[in-house]
């Protein structure tokens, strides 16, 4: 058996033990550091000293983040972009990867293409030509450009292609010979039958659009209409809060990190348990 | 469900009897790609073939745009800036690629060798948290910790009498904050990916091995590694792929006492593109970089035979 307990085992077992749970600490200190800080009152929060439990408790930072700084404005464009630009994608890629799982669509090869070369090229190696685009648009500094960019993708289209190809031809056939169109064989058989696909695509999207800074560095001037990322980028990591001119506490940092990472907390379970099947299938060969 | 099934039987598929019908049958799924294709034409293909123009032309955003030929590579490949952008990339990429390509494969071993099923889910997500995040807050979160007045790493630090250490402000320092913060914050990530590929190995594999008497350490070595090699291969190429587009970590925590030892290239695109409003000269470097990423792709994918 592998467990035999003779005493060089047991001696590794506890290393080993030891091993991962100081790596575990290395992730759970900091989250942990930061949930206490940001319930610390803002001057106990600026003392130096290890701190393992609120000083002075108090929800200070998040009433002065809420209040004073006006994060509500940029956490509601977040949530905008995310949820309308997750379902376009979600949709798009459904739509794009169902048209591709047919073998018989004429020129399939040639659209397969477009899209497996279109992801050897990365945003930000084309972010300036995008920005002229986007500006040629009429688009600059609307919350429309951010849902826009990204509305697809080659490796979601891949994924949902790869979860259609999966379900059986019988079915397909039977709704055919019942009169079923494709887009009622999209929407009635095959997306109701890859809830784990759609899933996968859909957390993948929304945790990346939720934490995408790039694009709203780049198409936003009007601070009305940044997304979180970037009012909370100013504010933790360059340490001047807009145009308040106040002096931002510790505690108001972290307050404002941990309501960013909110959301993702809560779809962290379903995030975990679709995607490494998401990533095989994904990275299938056709 | 059994209804249908039957009818399959009796009613044959209509023959595609001309080319035409064949098209004329596709019209619907090409209005299912339309958007699509649409996308990547107007969003990913124009500017590609925008920013050729673009890299040729003394560009501004209003006004008269002339070409002047490859003057803007000229500036890019004379100016330190870029060589400069160009060596940090190569050092914290390939720190990044290394370390992070290594770091992944033992912790998985590791996590493998826990038998307490509870234990090792639980630091299975533990560990994965941290992916999850954007570089703000991984930028924020770290650059906090490590602040010399009150940060909780110099607290500790202090307790074992060492003096504060200017984590963020010495440049060579800073680098490895980067690189470490960079592998730290995907490493459970990849993890996954090869613990996913271990729960995937032929038991039989293992049986055979201990009839022909081999050790633990034999089995590690001669089946385990081996089997992940199919999964070393696509986390390389991810990586390789990710190598030249470090952008977000190093926006984040950049700051002015350390910009000249850590800004990569994509910070000097984007600096020379929307702080200098060199739009031509920016171009032109990304479109050099764009070059050197699929050059480096092709040559890994032929490297390790891998077919997306």
């Amino acid at each position: 058996m592998r467990g035999t307990r003779t005493g060089g085992r047991a001696l590794f077992v506890t290393v080993n033990l030891l091993f991962l749970a100081l790596i575990a600490a290395t992730m759970i200190v900091p989250l942990w550091n930061a949930v206490v800080v940001s319930l610390s009152s803002n001057f106990g929060s600026m003392q130096p000293g290890i701190q393992m439990w609120p000083r002075q408790f108090s929800v200070i930072g998040y009433k002065t983040i809420w209040t004073v700084l006006n994060l509500w404005q940029p956490f509601e464009n977040s949530v905008i972009v995310s949820v309308f630009g997750t379902t376009i994608h979600v949709l798009l890629a459904s739509l794009a990867g169902y048209a591709l799982a047919q073998p018989l669509l004429p020129g399939r090869r040639v659209i397969t293409s477009v899209i497996l070369i279109s992801m050897m090229i990365p945003f930000e190696a084309i972010m300036i030509p995008f920005y002229v685009t986007i500006q040629e648009l009429g688009l600059l500094n609307t919350l429309v450009a951010l849902i826009l960019s990204g509305a697809v993708s080659g490796f979601s289209i891949l994924l949902m292609r790869n979860f259609f190809q999966s379900i059986p031809n019988d079915i397909l056939d039977a709704a055919e010979v019942d009169g079923a169109g494709h887009f009622y064989r999209l929407w009635r058989i095959c997306m109701p039958l890859s809830k784990a696909g759609l899933a996968t695509v859909g957390l993948f999207e929304f945790v990346g659009r939720w934490n995408n800074l790039l694009a709203t560095v780049l198409l936003i001037n009007d601070s009305s209409k940044d997304t979180l990322q970037v009012a909370l980028n100013s504010l933790v990591n360059q340490g001047s809060a807009a145009s308040s001119g106040e002096l931002v506490t510790t505690n108001v940092k972290m307050a404002g990190i941990i309501i960013a990472i909110l959301p993702l907390l809560f779809a962290y379970p379903f995030v975990q348990k679709y995607f490494v099947k998401g990533i095989f299938l994904g990275s299938t060969k056709e | 469900m059994r209804v249908l099934h039957s009818q399959k039987l009796t009613t044959p598929r209509p023959p595609l009897a001309t080319s035409i019908s064949k098209w004329r049958r596709a019209v619907p799924l090409y209005v299912m790609l339309l958007p699509t294709v649409a996308y990547f034409l107007i969003l990913t293909y124009y500017p590609l073939v925008h920013s050729v123009f673009i890299s040729l032309q003394n560009f501004n955003l209003i006004g008269n745009r002339p070409f002047v030929g490859l003057q803007n590579y000229q500036a890019v490949l004379s100016d330190p800036n870029f060589w400069a952008a160009f060596r940090n990339t190569l050092f914290l990429g390939a720190s990044i690629l290394i370390i992070g390509f290594f770091a992944p494969i033992v912790i998985a071993l590791s996590l493998n060798e826990v038998l307490q099923q509870w234990a090792k889910r639980t630091l299975q997500m533990v560990i994965y948290i941290p992916h999850l995040f954007s570089w703000v807050v991984v930028g924020g979160l770290w650059i906090q910790l490590l602040n010399p007045a009150g940060g909780l790493v110099n607290a500790v630090l202090h307790a074992f009498g060492v003096p504060p250490v200017q984590f963020m402000s010495d440049p060579n320092t800073a680098r490895w904050v980067i690189i470490l913060v960079s592998v730290w914050k995907d490493v459970g990530f990849n993890c996954i990916l090869y613990l996913a590929a271990i729960v995937g190995i032929n038991p039989e594999l293992y049986n055979a091995a201990r009839v022909d008497g081999a050790s633990h350490w034999q089995e590690v070595w001669h089946i385990t590694i081996p089997s992940l090699i199919r999964t070393m291969q696509v986390v390389g190429l991810l990586s390789i792929m990710g190598l030249l587009r470090l952008f977000d970590q190093i926006y984040v925590m950049r700051n002015a006492v350390i910009e000249p030892k850590v800004d990569v290239l994509m910070t000097y695109v984007y600096d020379q593109g929307f702080t200098q409003m060199n739009i031509g000269q920016a171009t032109a470097s990304a479109l050099l970089i764009l070059v050197a990423t699929l050059l480096l792709t092709l040559l890994t994918r032929r490297l390790v035979q891998f077919e997306l």
